[in-house]
């Protein structure tokens, strides 16, 4: 057997998984985002999905608010974790088990997290109730509102305590393989402790805080569970919108959601595509 | 301008038993170039981030014209590291490298690019200065590096290995660009190596290191010459170690009574000579000719190099392979020590 046949044979399990439930299934959404689907006698593909989905102004508010829950999830969860890397590389006592604390929470599923939040931080949550039993504040309900709440903090506070450790081992396993030296060579060449880390150690470490914060935008642009036990009703975040009309009644409004859905997809593709050019050329340049 | 004193300086390495560096004192005078040899792991890239300020010292003291710098931050210090890998920062142009420390001190750009210019100029890169790091050989990476830390006019440079990553035609060849270059700035230079023939081809003056404490501190000709211990011999490459007894005058050993140049060692002692100073005696035998056995021819191509036998003592020798073609082992060949190179060791 020729090695072009071995590569292609142990390729193939993983290529037909990929191929056929990806591609598959994000060619299913596509016919039925344009109205096409035979089973139940639609044959005339048309924009109409498209079109209701982008004159609806909730879509509009639940983009926003998608948006605003990714890109703040991001980019708190690198600053922290870039510093607590910066802080776990160093050499002190009790370093391994601090170690093993940062990354304990990797093991822990989003909706367990997610109630956690519930947990703490809702105003009928431990918080609310120790602030009105120390007489913070009169009553549990004049907690301020972190969970439901319009900004989606408390489903921010959920990603940014799931991804520190995530972005954090990432950029740890990086920085160590960079080594101190380089940073050496800056103070010796008289760059302060801040200008060292801006113009040598970010910028060398910055392909892995790049590659770890994209697959954390991604998730976060495109997952469900967490806005929809944590998030306010109106507007909902993106996914929770398509899954609502995916599960409506009206089977009319199927077409609307894997529109949706495959809208969610490209956005997070052209997103990624900017901030990969521009944050790149902003560091680097 | 200046001059680097090192005091007593000590460093011990959190949970090591063993300090890596033991009560080193050095003075260093102004516009010297000085090396500190010794073997890996004894001490000397230490030493260097030590005086840079990128390490505490345990103990002891780093003054500059007098006044500790100890407390003073690496960027506060004028001391510029050149690492032995040159680490030019990957992501960045040849011309940004050079002008890092410019910018660092918020240069104007129109002046850093005029500077970055002229010292490329200067280490003989002028066309490279847009290319990354990675299309450059070995040479010119070290070169960049070079000027990265000479642009800041430091008034300390310290050099980690600075030929040993070369082919043996760049070595000449960046020797002589550091040298010219430290001599017309001035600057206080300070280079690390293992290799002998490096810190004796580059420096004024040698502090050879063995096990975390200073052996000798000299010009490079007194360590073949004058060596203080043999181990401080050996590390140059000497070979010959005759025990015996001196009287000052004349040493007494197995090789019989030799005749000593004037204030040497007295005392029990080992008489040491490079094995290049023993020649063929001439045709009228005198002082000091010895008859020795050959033992052993190894060619060198331009040396060559003979394992020789008087009486019980194994001698090295090493000659023009002219002299001994007519040679072969098992001959008898007369030698001659030439009194003003033998060295008594106490």
């Amino acid at each position: 057997m020729s090695d072009r046949m071995k590569i292609f044979l142990l390729l193939a399990p993983a290529m037909f998984i990929i191929v056929v439930l990806f591609f598959g299934g994000l060619l299913t959404g596509l016919m039925r985002s344009f109205n096409y689907m035979p089973v139940i006698g639609l044959t005339d593909p048309d924009l109409s999905a498209y079109v209701s989905v982008f004159t609806d102004r909730e879509f509009y508010l639940s983009f926003l608010l998608t948006f605003h829950i990714a890109f703040t999830s991001t980019v708190i969860s690198s600053i922290l974790a870039i510093g607590a890397a910066l802080l776990l590389r160093r050499s002190f006592v009790g370093r391994g088990i601090v170690n093993f604390l940062f990354q304990i929470n990797l093991t822990v599923p989003h909706l367990v997290g997610a109630i956690g939040i519930l947990y703490l931080f809702s105003q009928s949550g431990s918080f609310a109730r120790l602030a009105a039993e120390f007489n913070m504040i009169q009553s549990p309900s004049d907690f301020p509102a972190l969970v439901f709440d319009p900004y989606a903090i408390g489903i921010i506070l959920q990603y940014v305590w799931k991804e520190v450790p995530f972005i954090g081992v990432i950029v740890l396993a990086n920085m160590q393989s960079v080594g101190e030296d380089y940073e050496s060579v800056a103070r010796s060449l008289g760059a302060s402790k801040w200008q060292t880390f801006r113009h040598v150690l970010l910028p060398l470490i910055f392909p892995g805080v790049l590659s770890a914060s994209v697959m954390v935008f991604a998730f976060t642009f495109g997952a469900y569970e967490i806005p929809a036990i944590l998030g306010a009703n109106f507007p909902a975040a993106l996914p929770v919108l398509a899954y609502r009309k995916y599960t409506d009644v009206d089977l009319a409004a199927r077409p609307e959601a894997m529109a949706m859905a495959i809208v969610i997809a490209l956005l997070s593709a052209v997103m990624i595509y900017f901030y990969l050019r521009y944050s790149r050329r902003r560091i680097r340049g | 301008m200046t001059h680097v004193s090192i005091k007593e300086l000590t460093k011990v390495y959190p949970g090591a038993t063993e300090p890596s560096l033991d009560r080193l004192s050095l003075e260093i005078p102004t516009g010297e170039l000085t090396a500190l040899l010794g073997p890996s792991g004894c001490g000397k890239t230490t030493t260097m981030k030590m005086i840079a300020g990128l390490l505490e010292p345990t103990s002891g003291d780093v003054t500059f014209d007098g006044r500790s710098v100890l407390k003073d931050k690496p960027e506060d210090r004028g001391v510029v590291m050149v690492f032995q890998n040159y680490l030019l920062f990957p992501y960045m142009s040849v011309a940004d490298n050079v002008g890092f420390g410019l910018k660092m001190r918020k240069v104007d750009p129109v002046e850093i690019k005029r500077r970055v210019g002229e010292m490329l100029e200067l280490v003989k890169l002028p066309d490279l200065g847009d290319r990354k790091p990675s299309a450059l050989s070995g040479g010119q990476q070290q070169r960049v590096a070079l000027a990265r830390a000479l642009i800041v006019q430091p008034n300390v440079l310290l050099l980690d290995e600075p030929l040993s990553n070369l082919d043996a035609h760049l070595r000449f060849e960046m020797r002589d660009l550091i040298r010219s270059l430290q001599q017309e700035m001035g600057i206080t230079t300070i280079f690390v190596t293992h290799d002998q023939e490096e810190a004796v081809v580059l420096a004024d003056r040698v502090a050879l290191i063995l096990d975390g404490r200073m052996k000798q501190y000299d010009l490079p000709d007194a360590f073949y010459k004058r060596p203080v211990d043999e181990a401080t011999a050996r590390f140059f490459g000497g070979h010959n170690f005759v025990p015996g007894t001196s009287d000052g005058c004349r040493f007494d050993s197995p090789l019989g009574k030799l005749t000593l140049p004037e204030g040497a060692a007295t005392g029990q002692g080992k008489l040491t000579f490079r094995p290049e100073n023993v020649r063929i005696a001439p045709e009228a035998a005198g002082q000091n000719t010895l008859n020795a056995v050959i033992a052993d021819i190894i060619y060198l191509g331009t040396q060559t190099r003979l394992k020789l036998r008087v009486g019980e003592t194994e001698v090295d020798a090493i000659m023009n392979p002219n002299e001994v073609e007519t040679f072969s082992v098992g001959d008898t060949l007369p030698i001659y020590l030439p009194i003003s190179t033998l060295w008594v060791i106490r």
